[in-house]
């Protein structure tokens, strides 16, 4: 083995979530019945909002576009099940509140579960008979969108920009986020799918040098790629780099920083410095959309909380409600608190079970009282005694207790000039406030204030 | 021996006496001076339009304060009217000042607030332990089943100047004695609930509640929403239906026989009067 984990890179800042276990670390990623209903969002992903290509009543199948644009930034959507259309309506939308959504009624008898397609890829993928503009034409045919959380269209990121030419591509496998184990699984099991998937990114988007972020608490992934890639020729000269276990490692912009070592600036994105970061699960979706021409119809959803009995990761048809994939893994009790979709850090509470899994939803987490913390779960806040802490875990060097206490008391132009813009929203500053003050909280609503004067 | 004293005692003052008066009548030459040949002109109107202002600072007109918007209507005089506190009044006296006619006077405008939903006619999916601000409430996934109704966490009270909105139950009530028609309260409803209507009665009718939602669904969501039924389009005269929601047509409304048969026909009582010296 050729990797030192002693000379761990890393981004200053961040926090180190202690009680946090990854309990379905161990779990296969099995693929997820046929429901039978789902809801596909037309609205999955940062960009236009699709329209349908479908009405009601009209017959659908597996893998059929139902949502399309022509806006640049946007992903088309398909039917992850055969099935008729019951109806275009509004459905709960963890982002948008509610949002369109088409509700489609699964035939039951004629639906065949999908099958993983691991198996079809070696060691020995080479992505030479592929065109950049066959693969960019393929990803965007299949709707594939940033899978790690932020859902940006994967097509804007690789196609050739002859502005800003790319250079580098980090493929991020750091999943940071407690809880999570969706990625991990993926890089265990679905290895040679994935490093397939990266070399086809390499090729479309025409970088040089291509890094695969590890964080050090995933030995054993970290191990499996490295033998793979040795196995092969490893003609692309793909290097992994094992980063300190902490959060927000898989933040794009931390992770910018800890492998290659430069900051983006402040206001800027990645392409400004000739930068492309996807995540592992979204290489494995490339890799499948080019070489099987199967477009992006589920995702890898993991189920976790102490509460859950069977704690999982799921191969999930997107459009599928939550309560039923909570209902497969055992079901909620009584002790339940609180239902996330996401990880525990960034991920958003929502109040309605049957608000649909989306391109973006890489988890369920279900928290309980004691996980949240009395005080926290009460919103029981003191006031703010000016330790400095989340001054200290702030990855963007932001000063959060003012940007807070600025929205908090309605003086948007200091939060302003304070750079409530740069914020990314990780919480590291909630998580570390002693007052228990919601200070993530309170900069999200900032920006939606800001959005709203506009 | 006291003559004595005084003169010696005076001797040693005088000096410091003289200089001082000097130094004082030469600054105040100066200042003199200086008022007269710096001076700044003011439009005298300004200060008198000002006084034909309330002087409330509310920021309803869509200037920072009264004296941002006398500028601004001596410049502009297209801008008359805009004070909402200061009503007729002080539009007649602003056009006294400026030499303009003032068109026939239009109804103040008043805020309504269309929910009726207090919190125990709401249904709720889950208990909302976020930002205790309804901007922030609002951007997350419905807590509240009603997606169009009031989140009564007051981001409307916290921006009315003369306390003239509270939350009761749950529900944003205006007290209309108070009220000045500065309209914060419209702008800041993250969910567009409160509509800024001409009051051309004292006694305004209207729908209070703002769901789109078919009248299955409404009927899930709260005891007292909006149905879309109709019964008061057929019943009434100044009433109509647009995607599932009855609404009053304020700008021709006239108390009738015929709205108050509507008014209590209305299966779900989500039509009522409001203004002055009617129930909250």
């Amino acid at each position: 083995m050729n990797y030192e984990l002693k000379n761990k890179q890393t981004f200053a800042g961040g926090i180190h979530p202690k009680s946090a276990e990854k309990l379905a670390k161990d779990c296969k990623i099995e693929p997820f019945p046929v429901p039978k209903q789902v809801a596909v969002m037309l609205s999955q992903h940062i960009g236009a909002i699709c329209k349908p290509l479908v009405k009601k009543g009209d017959d659908v199948k597996i893998g059929q576009k139902i949502g399309e644009t022509d806006a640049f930034v946007s992903a088309a959507v398909h039917s992850p099940v055969n099935g008729k259309v019951k109806d275009i309506a509004l459905q709960s939308h963890v982002v948008a509140g509610r949002s369109k959504a088409i509700i489609i009624e699964t035939d039951l008898e004629n639906n065949p579960q999908k099958q993983l397609c691991k198996d079809k890829f070696n060691e020995n993928f080479s992505a030479e008979k592929y065109s950049a503009e066959e693969i960019c034409n393929a990803v965007n045919e299949a709707g594939i969108v940033g899978l790690g959380g932020a859902g940006f269209p994967t097509r804007v990121k690789l196609e050739p920009n002859p502005r800003l030419p790319k250079k580098t591509l980090i493929i991020n496998g750091c999943e940071c986020e407690p809880c999570i184990t969706g990625d991990y699984r993926i890089m265990l099991e679905w290895t040679n799918q994935m490093i397939a998937g990266v070399k086809l990114a390499k090729k479309a988007s025409g970088c040089s040098d291509v890094f695969i972020g590890i964080e050090d608490n995933k030995p054993k992934a970290i191990k499996t790629i490295i033998e793979t890639l040795e196995k092969s020729s490893n003609n692309e000269k793909i290097k992994v780099v094992p980063l300190e276990t902490k959060y927000p490692q898989g933040g794009e912009r931390q992770l910018i920083k800890a492998v290659l070592g430069i900051n983006v600036p402040t206001g800027g994105i990645p392409p400004m410095l000739g930068v492309v970061v996807l995540n592992v699960a979204t290489a494995a979706a490339i890799a499948e959309a080019v070489v099987e021409k199967a477009p992006l119809t589920h995702r890898v959803v993991t189920i976790t909380g102490k509460t859950i009995a069977k704690p999982a990761n799921y191969y999930v048809p997107i459009g599928t409600a939550v309560n039923e994939l909570l209902e497969f893994a055992g079901g909620v009790t009584e002790k339940s608190a609180k239902v996330v979709l996401g990880g525990p850090m960034m991920g958003i509470a929502i109040a309605d079970l049957t608000t649909p899994v989306t391109k973006t939803t890489g988890a369920v987490t279900v928290l309980t009282k004691q996980e949240i913390g009395k005080a926290k779960f009460a919103c029981q806040q003191t006031a703010c005694i000016r330790c400095g802490r989340c001054l200290e875990v702030c990855p963007e060097h932001l000063n959060p207790t003012k940007i807070a206490h600025a929205v908090k008391n309605d003086m948007l132009d200091v939060a302003e000039d304070y750079y409530i813009k740069a914020c990314i929203e990780c919480g590291c500053c909630s998580y570390i406030c002693p007052a228990n003050i919601e200070v993530a909280g309170y900069i999200k609503t900032g920006k939606i204030f800001l959005a709203r004067q506009k | 021996m006291i003559l004595a004293d005084i003169y010696q005692l005076w001797s040693s003052i005088w000096p410091a006496g003289v200089t001082m008066l000097a130094l004082g009548s030469g600054f105040a030459i100066i200042l003199l001076i200086a008022s007269e040949k710096l001076k700044v002109e003011i439009d005298p109107k300004i200060e008198q339009i000002q006084e034909a202002l309330p002087s409330l600072d509310c920021g309803g007109c869509g200037f920072a304060g009264c004296g941002q918007y006398a500028k601004a209507v001596l410049a502009n005089p297209d801008l008359l009217g805009k004070c909402a506190p200061g009503g007729q009044k002080s539009t007649e006296a602003i056009a006294k000042i400026l030499n303009l006619q003032v068109s026939d006077s239009a109804a103040p405008k008043r805020p309504i607030v269309h929910c009726k939903g207090h919190t125990k006619d709401k249904t709720f999916n889950a208990i909302y332990q976020g930002i205790q601000s309804c901007i922030a409430a609002n951007a997350l996934s419905p807590a509240q089943a009603c997606k169009f109704g009031c989140l009564g966490l007051g981001d409307c009270v916290s921006v009315c100047k003369f306390d003239a909105i509270s939350i009761i139950d749950g529900l944003a009530t205006i007290d209309y004695e108070k009220c000045t028609g500065c309209g914060a309260c419209a702008k800041h409803c993250p969910r567009g609930l409160i509509e800024m209507v001409p009051f051309s009665q004292e006694k305004m009718m209207t729908v209070a509640c703002s769901s789109k939602e078919s009248g299955k669904v409404t009927r899930t969501m709260c005891k007292v929403g909006c149905i879309g039924c109709g019964i008061c389009v057929k019943m009434g005269e100044h009433f109509t239906i647009e995607n599932n929601l009855a609404r009053v047509d304020y700008e021709n409304y006239q108390p009738s026989e015929k709205n108050q048969t509507a008014l209590n026909k209305c299966p779900k009582k989500v039509i009522i009067e409001t203004g002055k010296k009617c129930k909250a």
